[in-house]
């Protein structure tokens, strides 16, 4: 009781002396991530100054100065460079904007050289980091660079037939007795959970199954519990899972701990939410040719394509992968998400990291789908 | 005559603002006076045992039930009891106050504290259960003259479910025994 | 001088206690809700008379030296009431409680609304039972529990209630559909109905035939280990491993049945799970 006293009038103070004496804006301070780029119209008397003022044009969105620095644009139409560049369909990378980015110059031999493009794109849901290995020749006197578009495999106009089960929900209302029956949130089962040190960081990886017969949203909790029994503290694992779970659906889940150790922890206590909504069997995703490679920077990745089997566009996908050891035990997930939206059934290439510490111990390893479509029906 | 309106410069609107904001908090701390002691006993809990989460928030809930109770049934407030009651309970205990609102009666609660005993605790945690024993003090007015009072330890039988964060009162009755 | 004393504290007390009785309203100890009844008073001229209740309040003006009905109406709910008498200034008060009436309704709560076929104690119901003015009936009760299933034998428990509340664990048949769980109380009745839905799959099995799109791949009908066909959009994962990786789909039962088509070229081997159930495995060649 005193306590609360002590805050409530701690609270009025602070709060009459926000009104006395208010605090003028401050200038926020910039942020800076990577080089910065050059101002529209930029340098291009060298390979990496060309490139980078390709990039400072697609940062201020100056397509046709940034579309007139390629040396393709007979091979590469502009609406294409720019659908490239910026992003379509409703795709993630429609939703971001270029932060900044690094440049390297990896050859030169003449009037042709290769420039590494290390790109920072700020999204709605983190950091993006592209890289391209962009080759780039001269011309009358100044470097413009050869885009590399992939041509995108036409899909044939066709009817996509869509039979997969929907489930739609019908809740008691307000004005029932108590005792009517309503219908029960999904069973949903924690299979396994395991905390891992990872860095100066605590982690909670599993896996969590829907055992019920309908759709399930699921989200996890963890509360730490220190060695004298008080709680340290809950967090839940937010996008690091698959939340619309099918029924006998399976996802990984990560919860992290920024700061925390091993050593500070008793015990960890996980609570499993999961309410009914409503769902659709549709779209099938599938994970193809999922394999380890070490990517152009040299860091262990698992790469893999998505291909959206249905007919509809999916305008942002993001990649769980769950690492397991030789015993079963799930090691680690990590999670993408691709800024690229997946076409009809057009395969989509993906990378997700795989942290130094597990690549000795991973014995397999599966790949889950979250996906988002705009304007669902 | 034109009667020239003084606005309130930016200082002066600044220690009006300072002196609701105080008032505010001051309201609310009033408000947020502490509710009853309740001592609960699980140790005759069945078919289901008791969860600790649920085993602190059943008598929290249930003396700030009470506590409600109180002010509604002094100030004949009925929707004050919309938080902490529902169903039948709520219905009765409102329509209690707007009788004694339509006579000019009021019911003054003095709590003391409360035994709490929980007897029943469904398999699937949806429903509980409780036994009171109740230390009150109530005094019934009319108008301001306390026409009423008395001492009384008073049984209850109480049955409590679960709303989104927090339990809920779905019957309280006094009994003349358990 | 110690005789005359106690004498004195005797007589004392005992024209207090006259006093005190003489304050107390005569009503009942207890009365069963909805039942009217009288309260006598003694003296002439008028008083103002209150009844306080869990449900009730009233004021009014009765005559001294004749009855105070006190309406049906007015003790329906049950609980403490106080009566009170106010003459010249000073009260006269009794206190009495209402006892709940016969049985009408019950609240029938059923649990789960769907569960897996084969589960002991699987079904939870539980009865709280009131009167007609929705006050709980503490006497003792017989609830009847069934549970009946299309084509099958019904199952009963009857359950003595206790302080209003009777409540039983059954368990879920071994077929799948719709039950119904009926509580009944005399001529009171309230049915629920449970979704019996099968359980995990069981004995996972899959086919692969290579066409020229690759290859397909199908379930066996996809039941579980009571022969019940699972639920309709259940998850099976297809996984094939081969020279280019691994590949993996989720896909739906669509009318007992999963079936996809892997796009692969080479030899692949293909195993199926579905939930924590692990299926078995097929070896398929590359294509001719």
């Amino acid at each position: 009781m005193k306590l609360a006293v002590v805050l409530v009038l701690a609270t009025v103070a602070l709060v009459i002396l926000g009104f006395i004496f208010p605090v003028h804006q401050a200038t926020t301070p910039g942020i800076v991530s990577g080089e910065a780029l050059p101002g529209v119209g930029g340098s291009t008397n060298t390979p990496e100054a060309a490139v980078r003022s390709l990039l400072g044009d697609v940062q201020a969105h100056d397509w046709s100065r940034a579309y007139s620095l390629l040396a393709n644009t007979s091979d590469v139409p502009k609406e294409a460079f720019i659908h490239d560049v910026n992003g379509n369909y409703g795709s993630l990378r429609t939703f971001s904007s270029l932060e900044g980015s690094r440049t390297r110059v990896l050859n030169e031999n003449g009037d042709q050289a290769l420039v590494r493009a290390d790109m920072h794109w700020s999204t709605a849901v983190g950091p993006i980091y592209d890289v391209r290995e962009l080759k780039v020749v001269r011309d009358n006197g100044s470097w413009k660079v050869v885009w590399p578009l992939e041509k995108q495999p036409n899909v044939p106009p066709q009817v996509v037939p869509v039979n997969y089960l929907r489930w739609d929900v019908i809740y008691r209302g307000p004005q029932d007795d108590w005792g009517t029956q309503n219908v029960d949130s999904p069973q949903v089962r924690i299979v396994s959970m395991n905390a891992v040190q990872n860095g100066r960081n605590l982690v909670i990886v599993g896996e969590v199954v829907n055992e019920d017969t309908v759709p399930a949203f699921v989200d996890i909790n963890a509360i730490l519990t220190g060695k004298n029994g008080q709680n340290l503290d809950e967090e839940s694992s937010f996008d690091k899972i698959q939340h619309t779970l099918l029924p006998k659906q399976v996802s990984p889940y990560r919860i992290d701990f920024p700061g925390y150790n091993l050593s500070q922890v008793k015990s960890v206590r996980m609570e499993a939410k999961a309410m009914l909504v409503p769902a659709s069997a549709d779209p099938v995703i599938a994970v193809l040719n999922q394999h380890e490679q070490t990517n152009v920077l040299g860091r262990k990745v698992l790469s893999g394509d998505l291909l959206n089997e249905s007919g509809r566009t999916v305008n942002i996908a993001q990649v769980l992968a769950t690492y397991y050891d030789s015993n079963g035990k799930v090691i680690w997930v990590s999670d993408g998400y691709v800024d690229r939206a997946l076409l009809p059934q057009t395969p989509e290439p993906f990378s997700v990291d795989m942290p130094d510490s597990t690549v000795g111990q991973v014995q397999s390893y599966r790949v889950t789908v979250n996906h988002y479509i705009r304007q669902q029906s | 005559m034109r009667r020239a309106i003084a606005c309130p410069t930016g200082s002066q609107t600044r220690l009006i603002l300072c002196a609701a904001v105080v008032a505010l908090f001051l309201s609310v701390t009033c408000l947020a006076a502490d509710a009853p002691q309740v001592q609960f006993d699980i140790s005759h809990i069945g078919p289901r045992q008791m969860e600790d989460v649920t085993g602190r928030n059943i008598p929290r809930d249930w003396g700030r039930a009470w506590q409600t109770l109180a002010v509604a049934f002094e100030q004949n407030q009925p929707d004050l009891l919309g938080h902490y009651f529902v169903g039948f309970a709520q219905q009765k205990l409102a329509a209690a106050i707007a009788a004694q609102e339509k006579s000019g009666l009021r019911t003054r609660y003095i709590d003391h504290g409360h035994k709490l005993a929980a007897y029943f605790y469904s398999p699937d945690g949806g429903a509980i259960e409780l036994h009171d024993t109740a230390d009150l003090e109530i005094q019934v007015l009319d108008g301001n003259t306390v026409i009423h009072s008395e001492r009384a330890t008073l049984h209850y039988i109480g049955l409590m479910t679960p709303a989104a964060d927090h339990w809920e009162v779905r019957l309280l009755e006094s009994v003349p025994n358990f | 001088m110690l005789r005359l004393l106690s004498a004195t504290c005797l007589a004392v007390c005992l024209c207090a206690a006259t006093l005190v009785a003489a304050q107390q309203l005569q009503v009942p100890a207890t009365i069963t809700a909805g039942s009217g009844f009288a309260i006598p008073t003694t003296g002439s001229g008028t008083a103002t008379f209150y009844l306080v209740g869990p449900s009730y309040a009233t004021k009014r003006e009765v005559n001294l030296g004749t009855e105070i009905q006190v309406s049906p109406r007015e003790v329906r709910s049950a609980g403490r009431y106080i009566a009170i008498l106010r003459h010249d200034g000073s009260s006269e008060s009794g206190s009495f409680y209402v006892l709940a009436a016969k049985p009408a309704s019950l609240s029938f709560l059923a649990h789960p609304s769907r569960v897996p076929v084969a589960q002991h104690d699987g079904i939870i119901g539980v009865a709280f039972v009131f009167d007609k003015w929705h006050n709980l009936v503490r006497q003792p009760q017989t609830v009847d529990f069934r549970l009946q299933a299309k084509d099958a034998a019904a199952v009963s428990q009857s359950v003595r209630s206790r302080d209003g509340v009777a409540w039983t664990l059954m368990n879920s048949g071994r077929k799948a559909g719709n039950m119904e769980f009926i509580a009944t109380l005399g001529g009171v009745e309230e049915k629920r109905v449970i979704q019996q839905v099968a359980s995990d799959p069981c004995h996972l099995q899959i086919k692969a035939e290579r066409n020229p799109k690759g290859v397909l791949v199908e379930t066996e009908p996809v039941r579980d280990c009571s022969g019940n066909p699972v639920s309709d959009g259940t998850v099976v994962t297809f996984t094939a491993t081969d020279a280019q990786g691994r590949s993996t789909v989720d896909v739906p039962v669509k009318k007992d049945v999963a079936q996809a088509e892997l796009k692969l070229a080479g030899p692949a081997t293909i195993s199926v799970a579905s939930g924590v159930v692990m299926g078995n495995e097929v070896r398929v060649g590359g294509q001719p």
